[in-house]
């Protein structure tokens, strides 16, 4: 069984120092602590500047005794995650893990992966090589996927937001469930059907 | 208590029906010779360094190593097993690390802190600490501080060790704290664990326990099947073949069968091939086909598809119909099944010449093999006639060449069964195509096949003279066997040698790949047969040690009735219940099979 009472304080933690870090972690749907979402600022000086991603996260039932699963589910371009499936490889993440750090210091990892790379030990290949063979072109890859995947959830979410409450949903639920689901509308009309 | 462990050894050394280090034959022969032979051959006994491991003697197995590591670095238990599990239990390694590297080195490496408890002002029992894994706030007697100086509530570290001997990793588990590398106290483990899942905790001991075994190069489980339960600790040599005390003779290496002077890996594809066998007889079948005319069956043995047979009748290989002679590559005169087409006969041509390569060198294997499975029944037979013959007025009373030569017979017939698929293998070209020329190869297959007839000839001889149904024979006949017997084994005994030694330079040692191809040496005595542990030694660590995580009755689904360890009584009667009943031979001794016939003439 997951230790929920030590989720419950490692989300009001984040949240407290959410100002600091910028790192968000929030139940997926309300009632279950086992799912969560989180959210990393693209790190500053990296070709993911100004993007901010998404990260599914689910707490296998000894969590924290073993580690969470994450998964990126906003697209990324980088030799560590798949950009086919969001995986990430990261030691702590697997036999690394100790049940010492937490959900926030775990992301807090995922946002130093995005800022060095290790493209020695290579979750997507095609990536990786393209990192030590051609820099200049994997940055540019890399930029123009922030961009068009990183981005699109911030802009136009007023727009979104109008819509829901046009089918009838208060503006403010409107917009923490799009906030939840990372901009997707029709994720975030799932979630205020079922919630 | 030396005295004890002596007994007991001896005891184990004449457990065994064909037993040539016997103790007990030993002093008998000695004193049938009088005591004045001190030239011969005969190396007196000393304890055979390889070592059977009965569930029971495990513990005092790994005590010992534990205890070797544990006086030289002044360690407690936990932190050498660490190091030696770190290690495989390999105690000279571990040794060379710590003279290379130092002390420091050694420990980090492993994972083991040594504190020196200087900051360890003992915790108030009213005081509270803060978990930094639960979040919550403990009372400080509720929490445990591991070696590292790290300090949890004990539920935290109770789930976590949990969670670990679920994951398989009872051997190393390392304290929760981020980047700390200490591998946990296994007391603290098995004390916390046991409170709330005691099951867990006696898996997470017998995993520590079967490290022993399953993480050291010089302990194998013994592969029988049903497992004996026993596992075999070998000293020196890796290559070996060992007897284990269920009687299972294996190869320490790669755990089948015994099948020196084949190396394992010519053994394995050799297994293999033999047990795709039926392909091979279905390709027999396949590759005859019964005569028109006599309905024998005929080989197709030319490149064209007209076979003809013994009887002289031709006929055609495709539709089988009886033919005239007159053919070309594409039709027979006269024939016209419409069949009769040139059709992949170099591939067909080259895996015949294999499969009758195979068949030649397996045949004389399995006549080999099948001559041991009679010659097992001949044991029994020649015991009869023994004990005939010694029932007879007679001078010579002592009949123990006879059970001499035949376990000589044993022995060089297994040497000789087995030098056939080394022989497939070194001289085939699956394995040392390219190692040697053709030239080469053909100078030493006709060195060895000499050499392999010469042994199968006095291997032959000697089996007959056995079979000699010599308790018939007068007393002159009598001494004729006699001298034959033991000349022969002698022979072959030197053949056997020879041979080993043929193998050893000139053919594997000759060869790149040779030291790929180990193999394990000649042993004129047999198999060696691994001895018990001495499990007195546990006794006295038992009594003085009390808290032991091991009570091997209740552990690994053991049969054996329970032997609490602390019991040094129980423990003995746990020895001798393992004794098998003694079979005594024919005139009660044995004579080792090298001592000189003149040796042996003058008892
Ligand atoms: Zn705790
Ligand atoms: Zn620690
Ligand atoms: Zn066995
Ligand atoms: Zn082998
Ligand atoms: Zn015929
Ligand atoms: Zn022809
Ligand atoms: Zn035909």
């Amino acid at each position: 069984m997951v230790d929920f009472a030590r989720v419950q304080k490692e989300l009001q933690e984040c949240s407290r120092d959410i100002e600091r870090s910028g790192i968000k972690v929030v139940p997926k749907s309300d009632g279950n602590l086992a799912h969560l979402v989180g959210t990393i600022p693209g790190p500053i000086g990296t070709p993911y500047e100004g993007g901010t991603f998404q990260i599914d996260i689910a707490l296998p039932d000894a969590y924290p005794f073993e580690p969470p699963k994450m998964q990126f589910t906003t697209k990324v371009w980088h030799p560590n995650i798949s950009s086919q499936s969001g995986a990430i490889c990261l030691d702590i993440l697997k036999d690394q893990w100790s049940p010492a750090l937490t959900l926030k210091t775990a992301l807090l990892s995922v946002q130093a992966l995005l800022s060095a790379p290790q493209p020695d030990d290579p979750q997507d290949a095609v990536v990786a090589q393209q990192y030590l063979r051609d820099y200049q072109t994997f940055v540019g890859t890399a930029r123009y996927w922030t961009e068009s995947f990183a981005k699109t959830s911030s802009l136009g979410i007023d727009e979104k937001v109008k819509r829901l409450v046009e089918m009838g949903f208060p503006e403010s639920r409107a917009r923490s469930a799009l906030e939840t689901v990372g901009g997707d509308e029709n994720l975030a009309l799932e979630n205020l059907c079922s919630g | 208590m030396e005295d004890d462990c002596l007994g007991t050894d001896d005891e184990f050394y004449t457990s065994d029906q064909e037993d040539d280090y016997s103790i007990e034959g030993l002093e008998e022969s000695i004193d049938g010779l009088e005591n004045d032979e001190s030239d011969t051959q005969w190396i007196p006994p000393k304890g055979t360094t390889t070592k059977v491991i009965t569930q029971e003697s495990l513990l005092a197995a790994q005590k010992e190593d534990l205890r070797r590591v544990m006086d030289l670095l002044f360690l407690r238990e936990h932190h050498a097993r660490t190091l030696l599990i770190h290690h495989r239990w390999d105690v000279e390694k571990l040794f060379a690390v710590l003279v290379e590297k130092g002390r420091a080195f050694l420990f980090a490496e492993a994972g083991v802190t040594l504190v020196e408890h200087q900051d360890n002002e003992p915790l108030l029992p009213s005081s509270t600490i803060m978990c930094a894994i639960c979040m919550e706030d403990v009372p400080s007697d509720e929490a445990t501080k591991m070696d590292c100086g790290h300090c949890f509530c004990n539920s935290c570290w109770t789930e976590h060790f949990v969670v670990k001997i679920n994951d398989g990793q009872s051997k190393r588990i390392r304290c929760m704290a981020h980047k700390c590398n200490a591998i946990c106290d296994e007391a603290v483990v098995r004390n916390l664990v046991s409170k709330s899942h005691p099951n867990l905790a006696e898996k997470f001991d017998r995993f520590l326990l079967e490290s022993y075994i399953e993480d050291n190069k010089r302990v194998k489980w013994c592969p029988s099947t049903p497992h004996c339960g026993n596992a075999i600790r070998v000293e020196d040599d890796l290559f070996c073949e060992i007897e284990c005390s269920c009687g299972l003779q294996f190869c320490f290496r790669c755990s089948l069968q015994a099948h020196s002077p084949c190396s394992c890996l010519m053994w394995e594809l050799w297994a293999k091939k033999c047990r795709d066998e039926s392909e091979t007889v279905n390709w027999i079948t396949v590759h005859t086909k019964p005569c028109p005319k006599c309905h024998k069956p005929v080989e197709k043995n030319g490149g064209c598809n007209l076979v003809s047979c013994i009887c002289g009748q031709a006929f055609c290989w495709l539709c089988g119909g009886a033919t005239g002679r007159d053919h070309t590559w594409s039709s027979i005169a006269g024939h016209s099944c419409g069949r009769y087409k040139e059709d992949k006969e170099k591939n067909a041509e080259r895996a015949k010449r294999d499969l009758y390569r195979y068949m030649h060198y397996h045949s004389r294997y399995k006549a080999h093999t099948d001559s041991i499975k009679l010659e097992s029944k001949l044991k029994e037979t020649i015991q009869e006639k023994v004990s005939l013959s010694e029932s007879r007025e007679s001078k010579n009373r002592d009949f123990s060449w006879v059970t001499n030569g035949l376990s000589r017979l044993f022995r060089s017939r297994r040497v000789l069964s087995y030098s056939y698929p080394f022989a497939f293998y070194m001289f085939g070209e699956e394995l040392f195509k390219d190692q040697m020329t053709k030239e080469e190869r053909e100078i030493k297959q006709n060195l060895f096949e000499d050499q392999q007839q010469q042994l199968e000839e006095n291997v032959e001889k000697l089996s007959k003279y056995l079979e000699e149904p010599f308790e018939h024979y007068d007393e002159d006949k009598v001494l004729d066997v006699r001298m034959q017997v033991i000349n022969l084994s002698v022979v072959t005994d030197k053949l056997c040698q020879k041979m080993y030694e043929c193998i050893e330079n000139d053919l594997l040692g000759s060869v790149q790949l040779g030291i790929h191809h180990n193999i394990a040496p000649y042993k004129s005595k047999g198999i060696e047969k691994a001895s018990e542990l001495s499990a007195c030694w546990v006794n006295k660590v038992n009594t003085s040690d009390k808290d032991l995580p091991f009570h091997c009755g209740t552990n690994g689904g053991s049969t054996e009735p329970e032997h609490p360890s602390g019991s040094g009584s129980s423990y003995e009667s746990g020895c001798s219940s393992r004794k098998r009943p003694r079979k005594e031979g024919p005139g009660g001794g044995f004579f080792d099979l090298n001592l000189p016939a003149e040796v042996v003439d003058r008892n």
